[in-house]
C-alpha cells in the first residue's frame, strides 16, 4: 500500500484496482480518512520526538546543576554557561514543536509531550531551587516557555515530585562533603525543605477522580519514591550525627580529600550517581 | 535575595492552587459521567429496539427502524447535555471519557441508516452513512482540525463502522433463519467493500488496528453462509450472478494479503 497515492484513482499501474475496488463506493471516503489519519500520526510522531529530545537535554541541565557546590547562590560561570546553552536548545525545540500543539491539538498530544515537559520542569525547578532556595511557581515555568506550549498543573506537580529526587542527591553529596546539620545551615535548610515538600505533597488529595484523576496513575508511585528520598536524607543526617560523635571535636573526616576537588573537579560526585 | 527568606521554600499558595485544580477537574469528570449515564440509557433502549431486526421478518424492518426515531431524539438531547458540560473545556482534555460512548452512539446511527437503506425497496448501492451524515443525525460537527469544539472524530466513526460489520455478520445468520436470502448477499458485498476499504488505511498499532484485524473473520463467516446458500441453489436470482460472486470469494482473501 503506497503512501504517496493521492486520494481517488491511483495513478501508478503498480497495482491494478480490482473489479472489487472499482465498484467500492466507500473507497474514496477511506482514502480521505487515510490522509487525515496519516497527518495525525505524523504530527504525533513529531511531538514524541520533541518530547524525547527535551527529556535528554533536561537531564543534562540537571547534571550540570548537580555539579554546583555552593547551594542557594548563583551558579559558577562555567556551569551557568553550560546550563544556559542547554536551556536555549530546549527553548528551540519547544518553539519548533509549538505549532503542532496549538488550538485543538493542545490536548490531543498532551500525553505525548507531557514526559518531556515534566523533565523540563524538574530541570528548571532544580536550577531555581539551588540558585534561590525556593520552589519555582507554576507561573514562572509557564513564562519560561513563553506560553508556546501549555503547562498544566498536573505536569507541574509531577515535575516537582521528581525534583525531590534531585534535591535528595544534592543533599546527600552536601552531607558527605560538608558534614551534618549542626555545622552547616545550608544542609539544615535542605533537609527542612525536603520535609516541607513532603508535607505539602502528603496534604494534596490526589485520590480525587481515581486513576483517571488530574495526575493520572503515576502519582501513587511517585509519592512512594518521594517519601523514600526524604527518608534517605534523614538517615544520612542521623548517621553523621551518631558516628560524628565518636570523633574528636573539630576533626572532620571526609573533607581533606574533597577539599581539593571543591572548586571545579566534579568526577568524584558523578561517580556517586 | 536567597538570604532573606532562606527558610520559606514553598509558597503555600502554589499547592493550594493545584489542589483547587484537582478538585475542579474531578468535579468536571463527575459531571461528565453523570451525563454519560443518560446517554447510555438511551443507547440501551435504542439497541434493544434495533436488535429486534434479528427476529422480525424482513418486510417489517423499515417499520421497526422508525420506532427507534423517538429514542434517537432523546439521545440527541442527552448528547446535548454532555456538550453543555464540556463545551468550555478543550475537546481533547476529557474526550477519552466519552469516546467509547460516542462510538456506541454512532454505531446505532449507522445501523439504523444501513437497515433503512438496505431494506428499502430497490435497495441502494451505498448503504453506509458517511461521517458527515452520521454527524448530521447526531447534530454535531465532524473531524474538526483546528476549531476546538465537540465533534465526531474519524477514529470514532471507524470504530462504529467495525461494530456495524460485527452486527451485520450476526444478521447474516439470522436473515437466513427468516428465509431472507437477499440480505446475506448484500451483507457479503458490503463487508467486502469495507474490508478492502480498511486496507487503504495506514493504521498504527492501536485499538482500531486490533479491531480492524478482526474484519477478515467477519468476511469469512459471511462468505461461508453465502457459499452454503449458493451450493444449495437457495439464492434464486440467476445462477450467473451467484457464480461470479463465488469466484470473487475464492480469490478475494489471497489478494488482500499481499
Amino acid at each position: 500500500m503506497s503512501t504517496s497515492q493521492p486520494s481517488g484513482e491511483p495513478h501508478r499501474p503498480k497495482k491494478f484496482p480490482t473489479q472489487e475496488q472499482q465498484n467500492n463506493p466507500y473507497l474514496s471516503m477511506f482514502n480521505h480518512f487515510r490522509d487525515e489519519l496519516d497527518e495525525h500520526h505524523d504530527r504525533r510522531e513529531r511531538v514524541i520526538k520533541a518530547s524525547r529530545d527535551i527529556t535528554a537535554l533536561s537531564k543534562k541541565m540537571i547534571f550540570t546543576v548537580q555539579r554546583a557546590r555552593e547551594p542557594f547562590s548563583p551558579l559558577p560561570t562555567s556551569l551557568s554557561k553550560e546550563y544556559e546553552t542547554r536551556f536555549k536548545q530546549v527553548q528551540n525545540i519547544i518553539s519548533i514543536v509549538s505549532p503542532d500543539l496549538q488550538e485543538i491539538s493542545t490536548y490531543r498530544y498532551a500525553r505525548q509531550i507531557s514526559g518531556g515537559i515534566q523533565e523540563y520542569i524538574e530541570a528548571i525547578a532544580f536550577h531555581h531551587y539551588l540558585t534561590t532556595g525556593k520552589l519555582i511557581p507554576l507561573s514562572v515555568v509557564q513564562q519560561s516557555v513563553k506560553h508556546l506550549v501549555e503547562i498544566t498543573p498536573g505536569d507541574y506537580i509531577l515535575g516537582i515530585f521528581d525534583l525531590v529526587g534531585e534535591m535528595m542527591r544534592f543533599s546527600i553529596t552536601m552531607i558527605a562533603t560538608r558534614g551534618g546539620a549542626e555545622k552547616d545551615e545550608k544542609v539544615a535548610k535542605a533537609l527542612r525543605d525536603l520535609r516541607e515538600l513532603r508535607l505539602e505533597f502528603e496534604g494534596l488529595d490526589t485520590t480525587l477522580g481515581g486513576g483517571s484523576g488530574l495526575l493520572g496513575k503515576e502519582v501513587q508511585k511517585k509519592l512512594g519514591v518521594m517519601k523514600t528520598c526524604v527518608e534517605k536524607v534523614e538517615a544520612a543526617m542521623c548517621g553523621v550525627i551518631v558516628r560524628g560523635s565518636e570523633r574528636p571535636r573539630g576533626w572532620i573526616p571526609d573533607l581533606t580529600e574533597v577539599a581539593g576537588g571543591r572548586g571545579g573537579r566534579t568526577d568524584r560526585i558523578d561517580q556517586d550517581e | 535575595m536567597s538570604s532573606d527568606n532562606i527558610y520559606a521554600m514553598v509558597d503555600p499558595e502554589i499547592f493550594a492552587a493545584v489542589q483547587e485544580q484537582i478538585e475542579r477537574d474531578s468535579q468536571v469528570k463527575e459531571d461528565i459521567r453523570e451525563a454519560l449515564k443518560k446517554i447510555d440509557k438511551e443507547v440501551r433502549s435504542i439497541t434493544s429496539t434495533l436488535s429486534r431486526v434479528h427476529i422480525v421478518s424482513p418486510q417489517h424492518v423499515i417499520e421497526l427502524t422508525t420506532t427507534a426515531d423517538e429514542g434517537f431524539k432523546r439521545l440527541r438531547d442527552s448528547l446535548q447535555g454532555l456538550i453543555n458540560i464540556v463545551k468550555d473545556y478543550p475537546y481533547y482534555k476529557y474526550n477519552g471519557i466519552w469516546s467509547r460512548d460516542i462510538q456506541n452512539v454512532t454505531f446505532l446511527v449507522l445501523f439504523q441508516g444501513w437497515l433503512q437503506r438496505s431494506y428499502a425497496p430497490g435497495n441502494a448501492e451505498n448503504s453506509l452513512l458517511t461521517i458527515e451524515e452520521a454527524g448530521g443525525v447526531l447534530g454535531i460537527p465532524v473531524n474538526l482540525k483546528t476549531e476546538d469544539k465537540f465533534h465526531l472524530t474519524i477514529e470514532e466513526y471507524l470504530h462504529a463502522v467495525l461494530s456495524l460489520v460485527e452486527e451485520l455478520t450476526r444478521l447474516t445468520t439470522n436473515a437466513v433463519t427468516q428465509h431472507d436470502f437477499l440480505r446475506p448477499q448484500m451483507i457479503n458485498r458490503f463487508i467486502k467493500d469495507i474490508h478492502s476499504s480498511f486496507q487503504v488505511l495506514n493504521l498504527k498499532n492501536d485499538s482500531l488496528r486490533r479491531k480492524g484485524d478482526g474484519l477478515k473473520y467477519n468476511v469469512k463467516k459471511v462468505e461461508e453462509v453465502n457459499y452454503d446458500l449458493i451450493l444449495r441453489n437457495l439464492i434464486p436470482t440467476g445462477a450467473d450472478e451467484g457464480g461470479t460472486e463465488k469466484m470473487e470469494d475464492a480469490k478475494g482473501p489471497s489478494e488482500q494479503q499481499e
